[in-house]
């Protein structure tokens, strides 16, 4: 004991030293290229027309709060050795591994009580004694996590929130998530980005949780949470305050579904109407948008795309961790394009002119799993078929219902992150997700390619992609119109090696005429020598149908690849539009079908038997020509 | 005795014990809290974080006195031991003092130093058997077919197949890396194949192919300029365990330690 008061001085200093610095655990990164220069590589060289990269930016460990109360114990570490392809121990006792390792990953724990959890279920702290955290040592079953989990929820929204935030105990755990992904990141073969999830609400529980993405191996004291400010325009003012003192991140919104309206609203936090100074702080640090995870998928809902056949797709309704429903308006990010293009064309600014990803929101640390392996995220919570209401329970309950009492039936295996860029670095792969140059899918690795331009090449141009970039512009990026010609479109799409075929590629426009903003959905490219209708603009039915006894899929029918040079046969010069692409694999088994099949019983009456994969482009925006 | 009176050691241990009563009468023990000027700047930087205002010099001032009563109660915690039977600060000194144990050199390593660790490290740098190939894509087995016979009556390769996104040349990938592009079961199907010339047809994910296997190359150790970036990484890493754990070791050395039977 001696010795370590001694020890109290230096540590102090040393303490106060190194505390006002950013965190800074990792010398430099290297020249981007100097490991892919050299002949023997063993990954994708640099690519100057890009190759695609995958990966998850959405993933919690035991330093979640929540995380920690599903059973979660896998670190930061182990997340990432996951994802190059190591494995990792559901809480429940099954394996979970990737099939093929990902290129890009990022750990985004919960900022507000920051592994604080741990610390609660330690008996020798001061923080395990307080009320909120009894319990906290002696978690059991999945209902007692969820009631502890409910408490834990209660207590952050009672206005006491503030009482139990321990910045001691965040700044532990931050600099171990800083330092994992530094030690992970390896420039040429796999990217691991500082990350965290800043996990706001309105008061009526409208989700507003984003996830902020930094660039470097720098990365600022402490994450800005909640707890600093539930305004999300506070987060965006302490990213601008961080990028003038040289430290970049964008902040990815997720589950707009379950925000009741509140994630892409017409006004600001005190009610005001949008203006070019929002508008510009928002897309200065919100680049894009997570449209597809496991709580469901935020690209349309029927209620606003009524003639968008592929519409209901993975609605989850109920605003998060609630079962409260979720308004649709404000909610969905096709809307959200149309609201902003409105707003552009009238008053000259666009707060939404955003990109897209997809990602797990995985509390496993893992990612979400496919149809036919399916982990959800939330642990013991939903850990097999019984607990996520895809398998009737063992005894009915007590009002007859088959099913466990859950909303863990509408969620999904979703979704991924797609880039292009030119090579498996944080600085490559971080400008594409500053040029919007991104796609997002439901699960499998889908690649889309999207180009618009008034000198796009043939589809059989021996050196296509160099001259589309070069004619053109790609995903993500604005085109002025011209006049005097139209622009024509180049949309691309690969289905996943290991995953279903494709069915049609598609697309979606929105613009605004006579000061309403319209949408229409294009098919543009059919499988099985399908021709587009050109009065419905739709394929014909190719067939393909799903055996619902063993989840065996029509053989023979679907495209590995399908493209198509398409141009709009309603462009108008004159007007504001936006153009996304969305293709559609043929039908597989949905995870609840996979579920009861395996389990020996029917699928379950009342959900989609089976889903049709997709991927989803950003958009390009073209504006009128003057 | 007038000699002795004239001894300075004498007056020194005389009016050393005068000074030392009257202290321990007049006043208690007091410990000195000397703000410098660093910390009051840290606290007026940290201050215009939070706020993104400059802190003017009567805020400050009350930064200042808010800091050293914090500190006062903080020196008192310590002084009463609470420090010492809670996890927490334990986890987090433990933590702080590891980074500092294992800080960067200012110094970037010898190259010589490099190779030193990359050859006692050798089984780490050592690539798998890859593949370099060309390739043709056919949607049908009909088609690859018919090419394969073009190909063996003279017609040039590179004017036959489908476009697709993928590559028409591969060169130096590893079975996981073409499992991941081509699908599994991809890379155990060129492996029965025989180098320098065109078979097939190879089933994969996307559909059919025609290869033109140019090289396997076997499990080779990576030539060290292709891998100096990321052996200076592996060993700027393992400096930060090796000082950890010698640290550590150093540290134990000053204490007997003895664990209690159970």
């Amino acid at each position: 004991m001696p010795t370590l008061i001694r020890l109290f001085p230096l540590l102090l200093i040393l303490a106060a030293c190194s505390d006002d610095t950013p965190s800074q655990q990792l010398a430099a990164e290297p020249a981007p290229d100097a490991v892919t220069a050299t002949a023997p590589a063993t990954n994708p060289e640099f690519n100057a027309q890009r190759n695609a990269y995958f990966g998850d930016l959405h993933v919690h460990t035991m330093y979640s709060f929540d995380a920690f109360i599903f059973g979660t114990t896998a670190s930061p570490d182990d997340a990432y050795e996951f994802a190059k392809g190591g494995s990792i121990t559901h809480p429940a006792g099954f394996e979970m591994k990737l099939d093929v390792p990902l290129d890009f990953y990022a750990v985004t724990d919960h900022a507000f009580y920051l592994g604080m959890l741990r610390e609660m279920a330690d008996p020798a702290t001061e923080i395990s004694r307080h009320e909120v955290a009894e319990g906290i040592a002696t978690l059991g079953d999945a209902a007692d996590r969820g009631t502890k989990f409910r408490r834990i929820l209660a207590f952050l929204r009672s206005g006491r929130a503030g009482e139990i935030s321990d910045p001691e105990i965040m700044k532990t755990a931050w600099d171990d998530i800083v330092a994992a992904a530094n030690r992970h990141n390896d420039p040429g073969n796999f990217t691991a980005f500082i990350a965290y999830e800043y996990t706001s609400s309105t008061d009526e529980s409208g989700n507003l949780h984003r996830n902020v993405i930094f660039r470097d191996d720098i990365a600022p004291a402490l994450p800005f949470s909640r707890l600093d400010s539930q305004n999300p325009e506070g987060l965006w003012q302490w990213m601008d305050d961080n990028r003038a003192a040289g430290i970049e991140s964008l902040s990815i919104p997720h589950n707009s579904n379950g925000s009741n309206g509140s994630m892409f609203m017409l006004t600001d936090w005190s009610g005001r109407p949008l203006d070019s100074a929002y508008a510009s702080q928002r897309m200065r640090n919100e680049p894009l948008v997570e449209i597809t995870q496991v709580k469901g998928t935020s690209d349309t809902h029927p209620a606003l795309s009524p003639n968008d056949e592929w519409a209901d797709f993975e609605i989850m309704p109920f605003r998060v961790a609630t079962r409260l429903p979720s308004k649709v308006e404000g909610s969905y990010v096709r809307e959200a394009y149309l609201n902003g293009l409105k707003m552009q064309a009238e008053q000259g600014f666009n707060p939404y002119q955003f990109g897209v990803i997809g990602s797990s929101d995985t509390h496993n640390a893992t990612s979400a799993g496919d149809e036919d392996d399916y982990w959800s995220k939330v642990g013991l919570m939903d850990a097999d078929g019984i607990r996520r209401g895809s398998v009737p329970l063992p005894q009915p309950r007590a009002n007859g219902e088959l099913y466990a009492d859950t909303y863990y039936n509408t969620w999904g295996a979703s979704g991924l992150a797609g880039v292009w860029a030119e090579e498996n670095t944080r600085a490559a792969i971080y400008d594409a997700f500053r040029r919007k140059e991104t796609f997002g899918t439901s699960g499998p690795r889908m690649k889309v390619r999207f180009f618009a331009g008034h000198d796009l090449p043939q589809l059989d141009d021996s050196d296509m992609l160099a001259n589309a970039y070069a004619g053109g512009v790609a995903m993500g990026s604005d085109l002025i119109g011209d006049a005097s010609q139209q622009p024509s479109f180049i949309a691309w799409v690969a289905k996943d090696p290991n995953g279903p075929p494709l069915q049609r590629v598609q697309i979606i426009k929105g613009w605004v005429e006579a000061g309403e903003a319209m949408e229409q959905v294009f098919d543009v490219a059919c499988s099985d020598g399908g021709v587009v209708d050109p009065v419905s603009n739709r394929c014909p039915d190719n067939g393909a149908r799903v055996n619902l006894e063993d989840c065996s899929i029509s053989a023979d029918l679907g495209a590995s690849e399908l493209k198509a040079s398409w141009q709009d046969p309603n462009y108008d010069a004159a007007q504001h539009a936006f153009y996304y692409v969305r293709a559609i694999a043929n039908p597989t088994c949905r995870w609840s079908t996979w579920d009861a099949i395996r389990a020996g019983v029917a699928p379950r009456a009342d959900l989609a038997a089976t889903i049709q994969e997709r991927v989803w482009s950003s958009p390009i925006w073209i504006s009128p020509s003057q | 005795m007038r000699h002795l009176l004239r001894q300075p050691l004498l007056w020194f241990v005389v009016i050393g014990i005068l000074l030392f009563g009257a202290d321990s009468f007049f006043s208690v023990d007091r410990s000195e809290i000397y703000v410098t000027v660093a910390m009051q700047e840290r606290l007026g930087t940290l201050w215009q974080t939070q706020t993104g205002q400059v802190a003017s010099a009567a805020e400050l001032d009350s930064l200042v006195n808010n800091w050293v009563r914090e500190e006062v109660l903080y020196q008192e915690a310590l002084r009463l031991g609470l420090d010492q039977e809670d996890s927490i600060i334990r986890r987090r000194l433990v933590q702080k003092l590891g980074f500092i144990a294992e800080s960067d050199p200012t110094t970037a390593p010898e190259t010589a130093t490099l190779q030193a660790y990359f050859q006692s490290n050798i089984e780490a740098y050592t690539l798998p058997l890859r593949y370099s190939f060309r390739q043709l894509y056919f949607q049908s087995i009909d088609d690859a077919q018919r090419a394969l016979q073009q190909i063996g009556e003279g017609a040039d390769a590179s004017r036959l197949g489908e476009t697709s996104m993928l590559n028409a040349a591969y060169a130096y990938r590893s079975g996981l890396d073409l499992n991941a592009s081509f699908g599994a079961g991809f890379a155990d199907r060129l492996s029965g194949l025989d180098p320098g010339e065109w078979q097939g047809p190879v089933r994969s994910g996307f559909g059919q192919h025609l290869v033109l296997l140019t090289a396997i190359h076997p499990a080779e150790i990576a030539p060290f300029a292709s891998v100096q970036t990321r052996v200076a990484l592996d060993y700027q890493q393992a400096q930060r365990e090796n000082a950890r754990a010698q640290y550590t070791d150093k540290l134990l050395d000053q204490y007997t330690i003895t664990v209690e039977p159970r």
